[in-house]
Order: structure tokens, then sequence, then C-alpha cells
């Protein structure tokens, strides 16, 4: 198993420096740049600027260059749309935002749809069951950008419960409705993915053993049902968490968090290089990071699994 | 001991009623092996569910399943419970997907006398390696920590009969024990259900497809078509003189090891839908014998056979 996760970690280093070769590129061949403007700079301000941010030189070198500074500084270099600002501090500014309310909002999804799931799927063709698949079908055809202004015309407007927007340094108040509106369509789908792994489960042989048992049902469920139905969940959960921490735009927008969410957009619009390229490798790190955590917990629940790993 | 009663089994299907067991009676004494047997879909395996409380939702039963006094169709399940693996235990038909895959065999072992018992962790395991050992599962120790699939089938289905003996229950349903298995796993399997039966006076029912099975280890045979009883009686004069064309029909397919000779003769036509209760002999348009009267009137049980005209009749 160690030597299964060592493995898998030594695999990051290739797969990210194809990554980031791939995307400079890829980016410098759109057009434009970041200096680009309606009125274009006299050209030799436009080279002073150039040469300023090294890019007068030829694309190998730059990008050698920068691969050099991560590598040995950790450093991701300046933002080419924000003065004086670099993408470390850039980062080291907005996700923490994204983070706090993308790992509330994946709380919010799995302990509220987890619990509907199973509750829809012991309920099966039940009052509960069809309340649940109602709201679920609700939410997911509720997109967040219609969500979110309701939230606040009831959460701010009419009842000055939440404020409606900006972060506050994460206090609670200021997480919650960016949470939910993140979160919502999510929570329907990880609700009705249990449900459906769940019956799938409780009509399985081997729940009727647990039954001949004579263990109460609570018993079968807890013990013999819940794991396996937590299978597609977990798989479903792994890119989706990485999604959720890492922002959304939306959110960002609407809500005034100053999440990075916001800087990609802001960074795609402003041909900011480094910024991109920066968050580029955030969120290919953070993904790495989560499906190595998603496998090695299904290797935890299915001894099968388990046993191809080692 | 256990006594069934004018069983009824229906299922609510899309396409409307199915009765799948209609009217069966029979009773299983303390200490006595009885088989059922019938092709697929005769009803056999509902009613062994039955007996356990454990039909499909769509599924309704109806009459009587006395156990000890009891009616195990009206139970209410906490009771159930307390009935289930401690007085009736059930061996299911695929061992392989009996087993909870995600769990170690120790666990499905000792929870059975965990919950029924009050046993502690150590005792609970002590009574599971007690009964490996009776089911002849060799380093039983080791195979405590294995999962499901590290193991063969047919350790499989030893561990699935090891799990009914786990609370030394007064009855067995053996539920096609031995069907999923290679044949020389299954007649071992057949040997440790009847030594077990022996050692522990439990009482078997033994539902099957398979007459050789029967042979040897049951004292008294049912044959079930079309979820009714064609036939009951005691297993050797069975054999011999089958009275129902049916019983006939299912002996003269299994195949006769000594007699090469032996032509094996299907029994033409497939099982009957049962969309209907039965108004008339199940068997009837498969039967060879059959008269007008087979068609029209249902023959009711009577001197062991449900047949107007039994085969000693014919000659």
């Amino acid at each position: 198993m160690l030597n299964y996760t060592l493995r898998r970690l030594l695999m990051v280093i290739p797969t990210l420096l194809i990554l980031v070769v791939f995307a400079f590129y890829l980016m410098r061949l759109a057009p434009g740049g970041p200096f680009t403007s309606e009125r274009p700079l006299p050209p030799a301000v436009m080279a002073n600027v150039l040469e300023r941010y090294g890019m007068d030189e030829p694309l190998h070198v730059q990008l050698w260059t920068y691969i050099r500074n991560i590598l040995c500084c950790f450093d991701f270099g300046p933002s080419f749309a924000q003065k004086d600002r670099t993408v470390n501090d850039v980062i080291a500014q907005g996700f923490p935002v994204t983070l706090t309310y993308g790992f509330w909002s994946a709380v919010f999804v799995l302990l509220l749809g987890i619990p509907l799931g199973i509750v829809a799927a012991l309920k099966h063709n039940g009052f509960w069951d069809y309340t649940m698949t109602g709201l679920a079908i609700f939410s997911q055809i509720f997109p967040n950008f219609v969500l979110a202004p309701i939230l606040v015309l009831l959460f701010t407007l009419s009842w000055g419960l939440l404020p409606g927007g900006g972060w506050n340094g994460g206090q609670w108040q200021y997480v919650v409705m960016p949470a939910i509106a993140l979160g919502t369509s999510y929570m329907a789908s990880v609700a009705r993915l249990t449900r459906g792994s769940m019956l799938e489960v409780l009509g399985s042989p081997y729940i009727r053993t647990a039954r001949a048992k004579g263990l109460p049902e609570r018993t079968v469920i807890l013990r013999h049902a819940l794991k396996p139905a937590l299978l597609p969940t977990l798989t479903y959960m792994g890119p989706v968490f990485v999604y959720m921490i890492t922002g959304s735009v939306f959110v960002d927008v609407f809500f005034s968090t100053g999440g990075i969410g916001q800087d990609f957009i802001d960074g795609a619009y402003s041909r900011d290089y480094s910024i991109l390229l920066g968050l580029a490798i955030l969120y290919a790190v953070l993904t790495f990071a989560l499906t190595l955590m998603v496998d090695l917990l299904y290797a935890w629940i299915d001894p099968k699994v388990r046993a191809g790993l080692s | 001991m256990l006594s069934v009663e004018t069983l009824r089994i229906r299922f609510r299907t899309g396409d409307g009623l199915v009765h799948a067991v209609n009217d069966v009676s029979f009773r299983v004494g303390a200490g006595e092996k009885l088989a059922i047997v019938g092709e697929s879909g005769s009803g056999k395996s509902q009613m062994a569910l039955a007996v356990m409380g454990l039909l499909a939702k769509n599924a309704e039963a109806e009459g009587r399943v006395l156990w000890e006094g009891r009616d195990l169709l009206t139970l209410p399940p906490a009771e159930m419970n307390r009935i289930r693996a401690r007085e009736i235990a059930i061996v299911f038909q695929d061992p392989m997907s009996s087993l909870n895959p995600y769990m170690r065999i120790e666990r499905q072992l000792t929870e059975i006398v965990e919950q029924h018992e009050g046993l502690g962790r150590a005792a609970a395991r002590a009574r599971a390696l007690e009964v490996m050992d009776a089911v002849r599962i060799p380093e039983a120790r080791a195979r405590l920590r294995a999962y499901p699939h590290e193991l063969s089938g047919g350790m499989h289905q030893r561990i699935v009969i090891a799990m009914a003996l786990m609370c030394r229950p007064k009855l067995i349903l053996a539920d096609e024990p031995t069907t999923a298995l290679d044949v020389t796993v299954q007649a071992q399997i057949m040997q440790l259900l009847s030594e077990v039966q022996r050692d522990l006076g439990t009482s078997v029912v033994l539902i099957t497809h398979d007459l050789g099975v029967v042979a040897g280890f049951c004292e008294e045979v049912i044959v079930l078509y079309g979820g009714r009883i064609m036939e009951q009686a005691a297993t050797l004069p069975l054999f011999e003189r089958p009275a129902h064309p049916y019983t006939r029909g299912l002996l003269r397919a299994v195949p006769n090891v000594e007699d090469p000779a032996d032509e094996l003769i299907a029994i033409p036509g497939s099982p009957p839908s049962q969309r209907a209760f039965p108004t008339r002999c199940p068997f009837a348009p498969r039967c060879v014998d059959a008269i007008e009267s087979c068609r029209l009137t249902l023959p009711e049980l009577t001197g062991g056979r449900a047949c107007l005209r039994p085969v000693e009749e014919l000659t």
C-alpha cells in the first residue's frame, strides 16, 4: 500500500511537467497578451515592459526560467496584470477563501446528501422517497445563479439574518450562503447517487443473508449496507471536491468573496499568463491529491481493491 | 415443529399477479429430513423465504406457517429476528454472493452469536472456530481473518453452512446448497450436511431440483410443480414407484450411470405461466397421460399424490 502511494506520488512529477509545458505554449497561442490594449503602448515603452517581465526572450528560455524559479525558490513569478503582486500573493490571499467555503460546502453536501439518499432508499417508493427525489430534481435544475439571488433575497433582504456578500476574514455568517449556493446541486446529485446505490446494495444477496441472521434492520444497514453503498458517492466526490475548494467564479463574483475563482476569470481576460499557469498547477496538484485519497479510501473499504494494490 | 398450512404466495408485478405458491401444506418434525423438489419457478425457494420472513416487498403470503405454535407470517419483526438463525437458519443458493464481500469472515460469523446469545468477542470467536472445525474448514484461525474473495466456492459454502450452525438451530432450510458448486464439491457438502444433521439432531428441509442429491439424504420428498404439491411420499417408494406422471418424468430426466443405454427423456413443454390461480392440474398441458378431466379440475392431494390418473392406474 505504501509502495503504491509512493509510486502514485512519483507519477505526479512527469505529469505536472507535461501540464506546465502544454499550458505554457497553449496560452501564448491565444491572441493578444497581458500588455495589449485598445490604445497600443509606444514601442519603446512596450519594449521596456516586455524586458521587465522577461518576455523579450525566446519562449523556451522563458519556460525554462519559469520552471527553474519554481524548483529553486517556489517562485511562480509576478502577476502580469495585477501590479506589484506575485502569483504566490494572489493564491495566498484567494485560496484560503475558496478553500473555506468550498470545504463547508462539501460538508453540507455530504451531511445532507448522504442521509437524504439513505432515507429515500429505505422508504423506497414511499412519501419520503418521492419528496426527496422531487427536491433533488428541483435543486438540480435550479442553477446557482438563480438560487443565490433567492438566498440573498430571503436571508439578507427579508429576514436580515446574513450578510449579502463580502468575506470579512471568513466569519461563519459570510460562509453560509456561498457554501449553500455552491453545494446545492451537488447535494442533490449525492442524494440521488446514494439512493440508487443503497437500493442496489439492499437488494443484494449478502444483505438478505444479514437479515436471515436475525440482525436488527439498523445493524443490517449500518454494518452491512452503508460502506458499499457509499462507494459511488466517494468516486463522485473526488473531482467535485477539487472543484469546490478551488471555488466557483459565480460565487466569488456574486458574493464578492474574493476567492481564486474570480482571479482565474480575471487572469483569462487580461492574459495574465503567470496567474493562469499558477492556478492550473494548483488545480492539478489538488486533483492528484484528491484522486489519490479517493483511491486509498476505496482500498480501505473494498478488500478486493486493497489486494490489487499490494 | 414446523407446520406449513395452505401457504399461498403471490407477487404483484408490472403485468399483474404471479401465483408462485398455491395452497401448499407440509410438516417437519424434530430431526426429520424433508426434500422439496421442483424445477426453477416451481416456488420452492419462495417457500423457504416465506418461512424466514424474507419475501420480497411485492410478495404477499397467505395461510399459516406455524413454528412451535406461533404463526411466523404474522410475527412482529423483532420477534421474527429472535427466531432467525437462532431457531431456524437458512443456507442460501449462491454461496459466492451470500457473503458480504466487504467484511472479514470472522465478523460475519461472530455477529450471529453476539446478537442472539450476547457473547463477547472472544467467546464468539471461540464458537466460530468450533463451528468451522465442525464443517471441516482447515486452518480456521487464518480463515477468520480472510475476506470472501480469498476463498474458493466450496469454502464459501462451508462458511455459509457454518453461519447456519452458529446458534445450533432446530431447523435448517438448505436452499439448493450445492447448485453453484462443482460436482465433487457437491458430494462433500452433502456429506457434511448429513453428518451435521446426524450429530446435532437438527431438522433439515432440503430444497433442490436435483433428485440425485435427495436420494441419499432425505426420508421424505415433496414434488412441487407450478407452486402446488404434485406428490408427497417417502423417498424410496417415490423413487421406485413414482405415482405422479410428473415425478416419473423427473426421474426419467436423471441420467443413470449403471445403464449407459438408458435414454434420457425430457418432459415436453415448459413450466406453466402462473398468472392465474390454477383451476386445473398445472401439469396437464405437458402430461402425456392427461385426460379431459385433468384439464377441467384441480386434483386434490390425496394419498400422497395430486393426480387424477396416477401411474399405477394406467397399466
